[in-house]
């Protein structure tokens, strides 16, 4: 298991992700990620759905197997969560855990089909703060994968280290509240 | 009198402390919710957050990786001197303060169609962000006072102008406000928010009086009906980042205008999210 409990609140986790990994995990879980992940918004997670299911993926040299994917643009002003229930990055979800991609990494309540594909999928949704200035301490090194017509929508990889996350949704559960109707 | 250079070296400095620095109310805000809230994880965001906040004061860097659509509030005293072309000096220091922050470069490129379906990709300059129309409004005085406001995208996702049939409540229209931003709280993400509400006779004119909410409201001067606002959203207990906890809205900001006799307001309802209002202030004189 490459993920290791080094205190009683945060996990480090290194990509790639294993399934073990996910297994253990569990909603409210604070990560640590270390290693590489990938970096797709509205425009490009589409365009790596298809690839995916034409098995074409191999195009562009992209591996999704045990993948983390950040729903962030990556541009000079920095990378950061975008809202991961926008239209087409939700409905990339299901595809992409189908893909291998182990965690999803965004912003805001998912629906209940997401939910049901991350839990079918062995998979997770993870959120992390619009604290832009703070992941560029975090980031080793980025480079432009794929797509780079799409500017700050590009697919990117990025490198980094101690990236901070909150597990909050994990094998039908989740922890976004609903308001009171 | 004022000059085009001095008017555009101010709008440009004004830009950079939008998008990079939290002001005193905010700092304050965070660290009383910090003090109250109860959720662990929801505390760890607000700490992060604000440590966010620290690094982007002290490395000049974006608050947030989505800089904004750049607003400007522009109050022009009736004493003040402006020289020929003052308003394009003022767009030349938007452009040129989005090329030092950096703004993100997300302009769209191409024609109608192919900047709706985002067809033709994006321009590689920050600068190609243009403003949204100017606010413009009379003061007394000699002053130019620029406000630079800079709107995400998260919070225009749930952001909502509609009409609210009043019934003679104030209550009743700031609670159904309430009700719209409610329902939206959980997919937002970005909370704790800031609630931004404009009351006025047309659809443009309350989401201009909301923009005005927002470039004057501070959290640590809240009245009645802002408070009232915060606590309906706090009891969503939604929470930062929709993980739970007390602290879903940090305050509300309120404006209302000129109204018109009907039983109808029309309200404007923007969600600001964790690193918002993002603005800044400048004030120029004559002898500028």
């Amino acid at each position: 298991m490459k993920g290791l409990r080094d205190r009683k609140d945060v996990i480090k986790v290194r990509t790639p992700v294993d399934e073990e990994t996910i297994r253990h995990l569990k909603i409210g879980d604070r990560l640590e990620i270390e290693g590489v992940i990938y970096c797709g918004r509205d425009a490009v997670l589409p365009r790596i759905a298809r690839l995916f299911e034409k098995n074409e993926l191999g195009t562009i040299n992209v591996h999704l197997k045990g993948a983390v994917i950040f729903h962030t643009a990556v541009s000079i002003a920095g990378i950061g969560p975008t809202s991961s229930n926008k239209v087409e990055i939700e409905e990339s979800i299901p595809i992409l855990s189908r893909a291998g991609v182990k965690i999803h990494l965004g912003k805001g309540a998912l629906n209940s089909k997401s939910i049901k594909a991350l839990k079918e999928n062995n998979a997770i949704f993870a959120v992390t703060p619009p604290t832009s200035a703070l992941f560029a301490a975090k980031t080793i090194s980025q480079r432009l994968v794929a797509f780079k017509e799409e500017g700050m929508e590009a697919f990117y990889e990025i490198n980094v280290t101690g990236f901070p996350a909150i597990v909050a949704i994990a094998h039908g559960k989740t922890l976004f509240a609903q308001p009171p109707s | 009198m004022l000059t085009c250079e001095a008017i555009s070296e101010a709008a440009a400095k004004c830009l950079v402390k939008a998008g990079t620095t939290f002001r005193k109310d905010q700092f304050e805000a965070y660290r009383r919710a910090i003090e109250t809230e109860k959720n662990e994880n929801a505390r760890w965001v607000l700490e992060k957050i604000l440590e966010n906040a620290k690094i982007a004061r002290k490395k000049r860097y974006p608050l947030c990786d989505d800089t904004g659509i750049p607003h400007l509030f522009l109050e022009i005293g009736d004493r003040t001197m402006l020289p020929a072309g003052w308003l394009s000096a003022v767009h030349l220091g938007i452009n040129r303060g989005l090329k030092v922050m950096p703004g993100r470069p997300m302009a769209v490129k191409g024609t109608v169609v192919e900047r709706v379906e985002q067809s033709k990709g994006l321009f590689q300059d920050p600068g190609k962000v243009l403003p949204a129309p100017v606010t413009v409004k009379p003061t007394r005085g000699d002053k130019l006072r620029i406000t630079v406001l800079l709107l995400g995208g998260g919070p225009e996702i749930r952001a909502k102008t509609y009409r609210i049939f009043h019934r003679r409540s104030m209550e009743g229209v700031l609670k159904e406000a309430a009700d719209w931003a409610r329902a939206e709280m959980s997919h937002l993400g970005c909370t704790p928010c800031t609630l931004a509400v404009g009351i006025g006779r047309s659809h443009a004119e309350s989401s201009a009086l909301m923009l005005e909410a927002m470039k004057e409201g501070r959290l640590d001067r809240q009245n009645p009906w802002e408070r009232k606002l915060t606590a309906w959203l706090n009891e969503t207990k939604v929470g930062p980042l929709g993980l739970g906890g007390s602290t879903t809205a940090l305050g509300a900001f309120l404006k209302v205008g000129p109204l018109r006799a009907s039983g109808v307001r029309i309200v404007t309802v923007r969600p600001c999210c964790c690193v918002e209002p993002r603005r800044a202030t400048v004030a120029l004189g004559n002898n500028q």
